[in-house]
């Protein structure tokens, strides 16, 4: 009998998810992972003698599979049942190389490839620090690598004679890593950061972003969960800008603070650790008491807007962080109320989101430019705005790749439409959606 | 397509089973298990299922043919020309990378290096036909006369692309009918369902740590954690592959099969000679019979006798000097063990085992790196390292303990500590009877469950 039960149950499990996948409703995107899930390909024989259409079966299957988010967040206690964790212990985590995936959604097509091109991509493919719960990489950049990126923004400084170009990058969160011995980080940050600062010439104007930072490093700048500054850390970047520029910094106090609870971000998804799951990160933000209304455009003109807004307040668990800007967008172009006729351009990657939404305090018009997503034109944009400044606002492995140096100088030169968005006939989106985020996107 | 898959898991297994089951007539049986073969093999690999298919009916056709001309001279012309052709197309598939880059090194080539990937499950197909014709040769078993039944017992699934390698005389009957009782099927579940986790729960999570350790961090290792990491090595290349065995044996019963056992407690044992008795024993008993045997066994040059097989069976392993390294070093180790068997037998068996771990161990690090130069230096970090601990690698050991003690506890030899009529054994079998159904049921669930959480993971021996 009990043979009988054994060759029953097993056949019961084997037949029963099948079944449970007919029943079930099915999903075309995964919340928690910020992507889309993959569709049933349609058979051809080519790509089924090159063994693409059986691997996109199976990945179809993977991301089907009944109670696959219920499967996915029991996994940690597996994890956690293997052994035991140390207090105030310190982790490695290796990440694994990413593989792109075979099925690529066609209005994201060209993110994917974009970000794939960034070696960043393949440098958080290592080693990651995990203390208390809070992921760090492990790294303070190369001062040898800096020099490259100093060189564009110069050339930015000589093309656009009388437009003041900032560098303001930010360091690594391995930078302020509260333990003693990793200290070295910190000073491996610096000396990578400075070198930026000594190879500037040509007018370009350097901000003291990691000083900023780092005479605040008692206070936790960065996310734990998250690869990204927290707003408070962008707010020092802002002001190491202001002081650059000549503004006035806005105190915090003189803003709205608002706060958003349980995000686990994008270290999270890629350890999927649990002592990371354990200390979900709080984010305290500051919304400027400034009006804005914001526009996006598609990465390759400019002549159909749709309304956006500086902060989605609605975004929230893993989507957090696109709170700023709704997330990476090819072109944003934010009007505010201060009309002092003044504009600039922020030339960004997702670290810069959380920083440009500081600026609606000293602009009349600020465009947001994402610098692997926007195919269009920059100099005309430049040119034909009269921008008065241009911040290169990205996090540090932007400023270390050869690959994302050559996507920002390849911004004034690329031959995307620009029609001067005059009067948009603008496009009411549904603002509630939550926000896509591609993640791939890690910087 | 790989056991350890959802596609095959809920896909692939329900469909072949209902269509097995949906008839008892076995013509019909062999029919749908052989598409399903061939479905499962094209998975991955469309091409290469043409060639797969012409070895199968070439020895067909041989077989048939050796058998007919036995007694003749015609007859050992047929078994040559099976050999030679399929010798010939493993050597050109899965070497011919591996001759041109060693002839190219010394006389440059006029023509370029051959592209192909490696066909899946050659190198044991092979070894299944070649077993084939020579037994028929040699009069111990008849020709298979039904070319369907043939192709069937070549691509079966359950064996076809990382072994065990089995013999056609072991289930020649079953071929042809298949009797199904409910003893063989709860045994098959059984082994599925253990395989399974062995797999996707010690193997996999052994994987993270040795790429950790023996890729990422390669270069910054202290002699600990290279000890460590080739430590997990072995655990992921055991639990691995007779994870991936207790599934086929599991699949085979489950249509009907009795493969034998591939593995039996390899890290119980106390010699070097014993632990090859334990590992991967198809293919020691395919080396054993068909090379070990007709050079003259221990009759005459054992010695060289031992040293060419264990060669023969490193470049089994793949198409790169370390395997031959490997082989060559256990043959050594074997030949030592034989002349200096008087001093072992006196040896406590406890040191015998530690000497035998440790052997075995170290032949990971040779087996694990393909590049020489990167061998060299982890082998070297493995007695004097300048590098000290990583940051880490105490939490990697915490985080672990509890996994460890059940690896441990699954390399002990339970069933030959308490063998088939031990009364203990008797005594837990019929209290905890019931608890089995559950016990394997859960194993399904959690190895699905991080299946659902994992990237593609196939098993280690089918790149051999």
């Amino acid at each position: 009998m009990a043979k009988k039960i054994n060759v029953f149950l097993f056949f019961i499990v084997v037949l029963g998810f099948p079944m449970a996948y007919f029943v079930m409703p099915k999903a075309d995107k995964s919340n928690s992972e910020k992507r889309k899930l993959a569709t049933f390909p349609s058979f051809n024989s080519e790509a089924y003698l090159a063994g693409t259409w059986t691997k996109q079966v199976d990945e179809y299957i993977d991301d089907h599979f009944p109670f696959r988010t219920n499967f996915i967040s029991s996994t940690d206690y597996f994890h956690a049942a293997k052994g035991f964790q140390l207090k105030h212990s310190e982790r490695v985590v290796v990440l694994p190389k990413k593989q792109p995936k075979l099925q690529v959604e066609s209005g994201d097509s060209t993110k994917n490839q974009m970000a794939f091109l960034d070696e960043f991509e393949e440098k958080y493919a290592g080693s990651m620090l995990i203390i208390d719960g809070c992921v760090y990489p492990m790294g303070g950049g190369s001062p040898a690598m800096s020099k490259y990126f100093a060189e564009m923004v110069n050339e930015y400084a000589r093309t656009f004679n009388g437009v003041r170009v900032f560098s303001a990058v930010a360091p690594l969160s391995s930078a302020f890593i509260p333990v003693e011995k990793y200290a070295h980080y910190n000073s491996q940050n610096k000396r990578t950061l400075l070198a930026i600062k000594n190879n500037l010439k040509d007018g370009a104007i350097f901000c003291d972003v990691f000083g900023e930072l780092n005479e605040h490093s008692n206070t936790k700048l960065y996310f734990g969960t998250d690869h990204h500054w927290k707003p408070l850390g962008a707010y020092y970047g802002y002001v190491a800008f202001c002081k650059a520029a000549g503004l006035e910094a806005v105190p915090l106090d003189k803003m709205n603070k608002k706060v958003k609870y349980n995000f686990l971000g994008t270290m999270y998804q890629h350890t999927q650790d649990p002592t990371v799951r354990a200390h979900p990160d709080t984010m305290e933000y500051w919304v400027p008491k400034v009006q804005t209304e914001a526009v996006k455009f598609g990465p390759y003109n400019t002549d159909k807007p749709s309304k956006t807004k500086v902060f989605y307040e609605s975004s929230s668990g893993g989507n957090t962080y696109s709170t700023f800007l709704g997330g990476d967008e090819p072109l944003i172009r934010i009007q505010t109320g201060i009309k002092n006729g003044k504009k600039a351009v922020v030339i960004k990657n997702s670290m810069g989101n959380a920083f440009a939404v500081y600026l609606v305090n000293h602009y009349q018009e600020i465009w947001v430019v994402d610098l692997r997503y926007s195919k269009q034109n920059l100099t005309k944009i430049i040119k034909e705005n009269n921008i008065n400044d241009i911040v290169f606002a990205v996090g540090m492995y932007a400023a270390m790749s050869k690959g994302t140096i050559g996507m920002m100088r390849r911004l004034t030169t690329q031959s995307g439409i620009y029609v001067p968005p005059t009067n948009p006939e603008v496009q009411e989106p549904n603002v509630e959606s939550t926000p896509h985020v591609d993640s791939t996107d890690m910087e | 397509m790989v056991f350890s898959s959802l596609t095959f898991l809920y896909l692939f297994l329900p469909l072949s089973l209902l269509f097995h089951y949906s008839t008892k007539n076995d013509l019909f049986r062999n029919i749908f298990l052989t598409i399903f073969s061939l479905v499962f093999y094209a998975w991955a690999e469309p091409m290469w299922i043409f060639l797969m298919v012409f070895t199968a009916l070439f020895d067909y056709s041989t077989g048939l043919y050796i058998e007919k001309k036995r007694g003749t001279p015609w007859a050992k012309v047929g078994l040559i020309a099976s050999i030679v052709v399929n010798i010939g197309l493993l050597v050109a598939y899965k070497y011919g990378g591996f001759i041109y880059d060693n002839l190219n090194y010394w006389f440059p080539l006029p023509f370029d290096r051959p592209q192909n990937s490696l066909p899946v499950g050659i190198s044991f197909y092979t070894f299944m036909v070649i077993s084939y014709v020579v037994d028929i040769y040699r009069g111990e078993i008849k020709a298979q006369r039904n070319p369907l039944n043939f192709l069937m017992f070549i691509s079966l699934f359950q064996h076809l692309v990382a072994g065990p390698i089995v013999r056609y005389s072991q289930i020649s009957e079953q071929v042809e009918k298949r009797s199904i009782d409910w003893s063989r099927l709860s045994d098959g579940v059984t082994r599925f369902c253990v395989g399974l986790f062995k797999k996707v729960a010690i193997a996999n999570v052994a994987g993270v740590l040795v790429d950790k350790y023996l890729d990422t961090q390669l270069y910054a290792l202290s002699s600990y954690e290279g000890w460590f990491g080739i430590v997990m090595f072995s655990i992921q290349l055991y639990f691995d592959f007779s994870g991936y065995s207790d599934m086929a044996i599991g699949l085979a019963k489950l249509f009907g099969f009795d493969f034998h056992e591939n593995f039996k407690h390899p890290y119980a044992a106390i010699s070097v000679g014993d632990f090859y008795r334990r590992w991967h024993i198809s293919l020691g008993r395919f080396f054993r019979d068909y090379v070990y045997i007709p050079l003259g066994g221990n009759r005459k040059y054992q010695d060289r006798n031992i040293l060419i097989v264990w060669f023969l069976t490193g470049f089994w392993h793949g198409a790169n000097w370390n395997f031959a390294l490997w082989g060559t070093y256990f043959g050594v180790l074997m030949v030592l063990e034989k002349h200096l068997k008087f001093i072992l037998d006196k040896t406590p068996r406890f040191l015998k085992h530690g000497y035998t771990l440790v052997l075995i161990v170290f032949s990971r690090a040779i087996f694990y790196f393909v590049d020489f130069n990167q061998l060299s230096y982890f082998v070297g970090n493995l007695f004097y390292s300048k590098h000290a601990v990583n940051p880490g690698f105490l939490s990697d050991i915490t985080t672990h303990v509890f996994w460890f003690i059940l690896v441990i506890v699954l390399c002990i030899p339970w069933d030959e500590i308490y063998a088939q009529d031990h009364p203990f054994r008797n005594r837990i079998a019929m209290r905890y009877a019931y608890v089995r159904p559950v016990a394997n049921a859960f194993l399904l669930v959690i190895s699905t469950m991080l299946l659902v959480n994992a990237t593609f993971n196939p098993f280690l021996y089918t790149r051999f």
